[in-house]
Formats: C-alpha cells, sequence, structure tokens
C-alpha cells in the first residue's frame, strides 16, 4: 500500500473522486495551472483540463459564491480557499447563503460543495496565515465541519465530504500537510462524518482533540503512560455533526477530562463539548473539566506562536491538573 | 425624569455623546436624512448635519471599514448595520482589521468605533432580520460585546461603548425597542461595560440570560409559585461579568442559561464550561440551556417556535430542579 503524506493523501482523493464522478470540480487561488500553494491540487489540471480545475481570481466571496450558484445547478465543486484568514472575505456567502439554501428553499435545493481550507498554526506563517476559525462555522446552522488528523483519514473524509449533499467545511492541518507519512489504500474508500476514533485507549483521563492537536494529544499521552496514568485520546473527525456518543462513553470510564484546540478559549468548540459532557455525564465528573486551548487574542506572528499553540508540556499539566483534583 | 423607551434612550444616548465631543459621528444606511429604519437616529441629522450624520450606500463592509479608518484617524463612529443578518458582510472588516488594529499595531493605532445592530427575532421579520449572532463575536479576540434589555442600560452603556478606546458591538434587542418605557435621566452617565446586573435575588436557582429574554426570564419567574428564582441580565457579554455568575451559582448550586441563539458552541456553552471548571462541587445538578435550535431562526409563522418563551423557560427551571 502506498505511503503518503497529507498532502499527497488529500490529493490523491480529489484525483479518485474526479475520475469517478465526471460533476466533481475543483476551483480556487492558484489550483490549476500551478497546482496550489501547498500542491494540493498538482496535476489535477493536466489530467482534468481548464474546465474542471479552475483558476479563480483572488475573490474569496466570489469563490465560494460561484461554487454555490454551480453546485444548485449539478456540479459538485471543491472550492480551496487558501488560508485559513481567508475565510471571512467568504464569511456571508457560507453562513447567508451555502447553510441555508437547503432551509431557505425547503429542501428543493441544495448546495453539495466543499470548502477546503489549510488551517491552523505551527509553520511560522504571517497573519491570517495560522487560524483556527471552527467554532464560527460549528455555531453556524447547516454546516459540517470536517478536520482530519492523518494521510488516511484526510483521503477518506475528504471522499465522504464531496458525496455529501450538504456543505462541508474541510479544514486541513497545514502543520501536518509534510508531517509524517501512513498507509493510504489506492482508489476508493471513505471514513464516514460524525464518526470519532479512539486514537489512544486509556482508562484514567480523556482527551479529546483535533487536527494538529493530535499528535501533541498522542505525546502526552506516552508521557504519562511513562508514569502509569492511562489516557484515553479521542480525535473527533468531525466536529459537526459530532460523535458525542464516543465522547460520553469514554467519560463515563475515565471521570475526567482534558480538551485541547488550538483556538482561542472562549465560545471555542470546547466550551461546547464541556456544555455536553456536563449536560450528559454530570454525574460521572470526578473533577472539573479542564481545557487546554489556544489564549484569548490573535495567534501571533512566526517568533511567537510557540507561546500561543497548545503544546506537550501544556497538555501534561492539564492532564496532571485533572487528576490532582 | 423623562419616560423613554428603549429607541429614544439610544437616540438620547446619540445626541447627548455628539453634543459633547465633536469626534463622534454616526453612519449607516438611512442614518441620515431619513432618522434610520427604526428612528434611532432621528433628528441627528437635522441637529449635526451631513457630516456627523452620514448616509452610507448599502455596503456593510464598505460603512465598518470607512469607520475604522475614520477612528484611527480621530474621529468616534458610531456605525449602524441595518439588521443583524447584515453584519455577515461586514465580518471581514471587523474580524480581520477592527478587532486586530491594536494588537497589530502593538498598541499604537486602536479603533474606537461602536457597531450598532438591531438584534434578535420577535418582530415577524424576513429572512437575515432575526438573528442572535453574539457567539461570532465573543469568540473573536478584541471586540467587546454589549447588549442592553432596557432603556436605562441602553442608554448608559452606549455612551461607555463611545468612550471605550476598542471595538464595542453594540446589539439591541430590536423587539424590545418599543416594548415599554421607563425613567432615564437626561444628560450623561454611564452604564459600565463589564457589569452584569442581579435584576431578581433569589436562592433556588440563578437563570442567566441577555437582551430580550430578560423579559421572557421574568414572565418565567412569575408563573412560578413557591420557587425564589435569581435573575442575572449579563449586560456585556464580553467582557463577561464571571464574578456576578458564579457568586450566585456558589449560592443556588442550579443555573439555567437562557438565550435565543443556535445552541451548540455559543455563550451558553461557554458559560457552562466556566461554571463547570469553577464551581464543579457546588452544583447540585447540570446547567440547564434553553436556546433557539441547531437551525437558522424561521420566518415570521413559525419563529415563536423557536424562540424560548416563559413556558419553555419555565421547564428549563422544573427540569433543573427535579435533577
Amino acid at each position: 500500500m502506498p505511503q503518503l503524506n497529507i498532502v499527497q493523501a488529500i490529493n490523491d482523493a480529489l484525483r479518485t473522486e474526479m475520475r469517478r464522478d465526471p460533476t466533481v470540480v475543483v476551483m480556487g487561488e492558484d489550483v490549476g495551472v500551478n497546482g496550489g500553494v501547498f500542491r494540493v491540487t498538482e496535476n489535477l489540471y493536466k489530467e482534468f483540463g481548464p474546465d474542471r480545475s479552475i483558476d479563480t481570481p483572488l475573490s474569496e466571496a466570489g469563490i465560494v459564491g460561484t461554487a454555490i450558484g454551480m453546485a444548485i445547478n449539478g456540479l459538485k465543486p471543491v472550492a480551496e480557499i487558501q488560508f485559513d484568514g481567508f475565510l471571512p472575505p467568504a464569511f456571508d456567502q457560507i453562513i447567508s447563503h451555502a447553510a441555508r439554501i437547503c432551509w431557505r428553499s425547503r429542501g428543493r435545493f441544495h448546495v453539495p460543495i466543499v470548502i477546503r481550507a489549510p488551517y491552523g498554526g505551527g509553520i511560522r506563517a504571517p497573519e491570517y496565515h495560522s487560524e483556527s476559525p471552527e467554532a464560527y462555522y460549528a455555531h453556524t446552522p447547516g454546516l459540517k465541519v470536517v478536520i482530519p488528523s492523518n494521510p488516511y483519514d484526510a483521503k477518506g473524509l475528504l471522499i465522504a465530504a464531496i458525496r455529501d449533499p450538504d456543505p462541508v467545511i474541510y479544514l486541513e492541518p497545514k502543520r501536518l500537510y509534510r508531517a509524517f507519512r501512513a498507509e493510504v489504500p489506492e482508489g476508493d474508500y471513505i471514513v464516514p462524518i460524525g464518526k470519532a476514533r479512539i486514537a489512544h485507549e486509556g482508562s484514567h483521563v480523556t482527551l479529546i482533540a483535533w487536527g494538529a492537536m493530535i499528535p501533541v494529544a498522542l505525546g502526552a499521552a506516552e508521557k504519562m503512560a511513562a508514569q502509569n496514568v492511562s489516557v484515553e485520546v479521542i480525535d473527533l473527525r468531525t466536529i459537526v455533526p459530532l460523535d458525542v456518543e464516543t465522547v460520553i462513553e469514554s467519560v463515563k470510564k475515565t471521570g475526567r477530562v482534558v480538551i485541547l484546540h488550538e483556538a482561542p478559549r472562549t465560545c471555542g468548540f470546547g466550551a461546547e463539548l464541556a456544555a455536553l459532557v456536563n449536560d450528559k455525564a454530570f454525574e460521572y465528573l470526578q473533577a472539573p473539566i479542564v481545557r487546554v486551548t489556544g489564549f484569548d487574542t490573535f495567534i501571533p506572528q512566526a517568533r511567537l506562536e510557540d507561546y500561543y499553540l497548545p503544546d506537550v508540556g501544556r497538555c501534561l499539566k492539564g492532564i496532571e491538573k485533572v487528576l490532582s483534583y | 425624569m423623562p419616560q423613554m423607551t428603549l429607541v429614544q434612550a439610544i437616540n438620547d444616548a446619540l445626541k447627548t455623546e455628539m453634543r459633547r465631543d465633536p469626534t463622534v459621528i454616526v453612519m449607516g444606511e438611512d442614518v441620515g436624512v431619513n432618522g434610520g429604519v427604526f428612528r434611532a437616529t432621528e433628528g441627528l441629522y437635522q441637529e449635526f448635519g451631513p457630516d456627523r450624520a452620514i448616509d452610507t450606500p448599502l455596503a456593510e463592509s464598505g460603512i465598518v471599514g470607512t469607520a475604522i479608518g475614520m477612528a484611527i484617524n480621530g474621529l468616534k463612529p458610531v456605525a449602524e448595520i441595518q439588521f443583524d443578518g447584515f453584519m455577515a458582510p461586514a465580518f471581514d472588516q471587523i474580524i480581520s482589521h477592527a478587532a486586530r488594529i491594536r494588537w497589530r499595531s502593538r498598541g499604537r493605532f486602536h479603533v474606537p468605533i461602536v457597531i450598532r445592530v438591531p438584534y434578535g427575532g420577535g418582530i415577524r421579520a424576513l429572512e437575515h432580520h432575526s438573528e442572535a449572532p453574539e457567539a461570532y463575536y465573543v469568540h473573536t479576540p478584541g471586540l467587546k460585546v454589549v447588549i442592553p434589555s432596557n432603556p436605562y442600560d441602553a442608554k448608559g452603556l452606549l455612551i461607555s461603548a463611545i468612550r471605550d478606546p476598542d471595538p464595542v458591538i453594540f446589539f439591541e434587542p430590536k423587539r424590545l425597542y418599543r416594548a415599554f418605557r421607563q425613567e432615564v435621566p437626561e444628560g450623561d452617565y454611564t452604564v459600565p461595560i463589564g457589569k452584569a446586573s442581579l435584576v431578581r435575588e433569589g436562592t433556588d436557582v440563578t437563570v442567566i440570560t441577555w437582551g430580550a429574554m430578560v423579559r421572557v426570564c421574568l414572565q418565567a419567574i412569575e408563573q412560578l409559585e413557591g420557587i425564589s428564582v435569581e435573575l442575572i441580565d449579563l449586560r456585556t457579554l464580553k467582557p463577561l461579568d464571571i464574578e456576578t455568575v458564579l457568586t450566585s451559582v456558589a449560592k443556588t448550586g442550579r443555573a439555567v442559561i437562557v438565550q435565543e441563539a443556535p445552541r451548540t458552541c455559543s455563550l451558553a456553552s461557554e458559560l457552562i464550561a466556566l461554571i463547570n471548571e469553577r464551581l464543579l462541587l457546588q452544583l447540585q445538578a447540570p446547567v440547564v440551556r434553553v436556546t433557539g435550535y441547531d437551525t437558522h431562526i424561521p420566518y415570521l409563522t413559525m419563529e415563536q417556535y423557536y424562540l424560548p418563551d416563559a413556558g419553555r423557560v419555565k421547564k428549563g427551571i422544573e427540569k433543573v430542579l427535579s435533577f
């Protein structure tokens, strides 16, 4: 089985679906001739031509708006927004239109688009290139939000997202793009949207994370194992719809929860997880839920981002806090 | 003391600050000659002229972007976005610029703007006219988020917001604009940003809410016999007066949060996370959320099924008490 990194797995997913389904198109800034700023769409232009691999103007609202119209009329566009920080110019198209058209038309029209965006910090980038905006989209009804953490999931989730009849925000942890390789099957397979994965089994504390925080969580679990503390790491993979059963089942077993995310804390997705655990597993909790997150400021530029992003050390402090209560 | 509606109190706040400080201006769609779609800016064009009561093109992104530039250069613009649902076109200017310029310039520049927006449901409006988008702005660093529930607070909070050195999102619960009158002092006074209000004292359960839901909760409380409910009106959603919330919940051991917005990843979620973090051992029941549903608010004929009403609030209170 081929060993692929996340960029290659996503490229493979796009090629697989474009070969299978002639209505699938990719579009975005530099995705065609150039092959994408991160090379995610490399060679799609050569294989599928300019009608299915579309270089757009530098206008995110235009990219998403055009994709919505194409989708309503029968295509399945996969639109790339070049960086997470460039999603806001398209925000109105995403929340006021893409997310609402099925609802607004009482199900007569739907919008099968995928909006792909490189996501999160850790690559020493300038402003607008390291954001974690998932909470905005998780709060918006009508959107699905998917965040893979490894090459196998990246391919299978993207194929599932393309086949989904509704808009999917697909956030790609850019610091993992080339971080490691994993076995990725050739051809067609899916990883279902809405199913979390137990990335590491454990019994003393549940550590919930997604995206680029998964390697951090696994690093912390390994360190704790050396102290005979068994950490269960849940990789959510999809934050909307949320696999709340997997989360609650684990919390009932461990009684202690740490939530790990890059985004600012206040009203982040960690807050929703804490609220749901409070709703559904209140009597099982042996300690308050601990959130290890970015701070309530913008992610700083290159030199300071290491102080902002949760790392293994901060994650360990969170685990120790929840264990020592 | 004059009796004013909420919309008159806002108009009075704007007039008071524009008289006091020549750098304060209002701008937005139809805020000048017309006096605003809800009459919040009535008479300002006549008193202060077209340079300080500015009719803008129908372009929300342009309104906020222009206000940012004016603010950096010494003015204090109060920009009106005509309805909550029209904030989305200005989202990039708000979160990528207004919220960041102090941070980006290491404090060299700041952006003293107020973005005023009629907010929430309950007036039988069309799509994009009944939204409760506060969670987007509470999640964004660098913004303050204020929401009054009565005329007195509306005037005092708006004056504080105008004098604040940083961007303030000022949500006006539009179903309360003309719902009732209250004594509002003439002239200058402030209600501080970041201080909640204890609307009603009680000992059995804490209800935490804001905006138009304050009255809904009061109705519910009046219908409940033999239960002593403490009602907190947050007034400011960011910075959050968490001390007032925690003091109350530590006393009652039970909390209900009531909001219009969809449930998932909302301010109610954050409140639960904070209460859980600091008061787990004092809680006698899981905190209950009474909220809008995880769908867009429906059109006029269905909105009463979406918005929390006294009946749903009562059920929430009964649920937290019966755990």
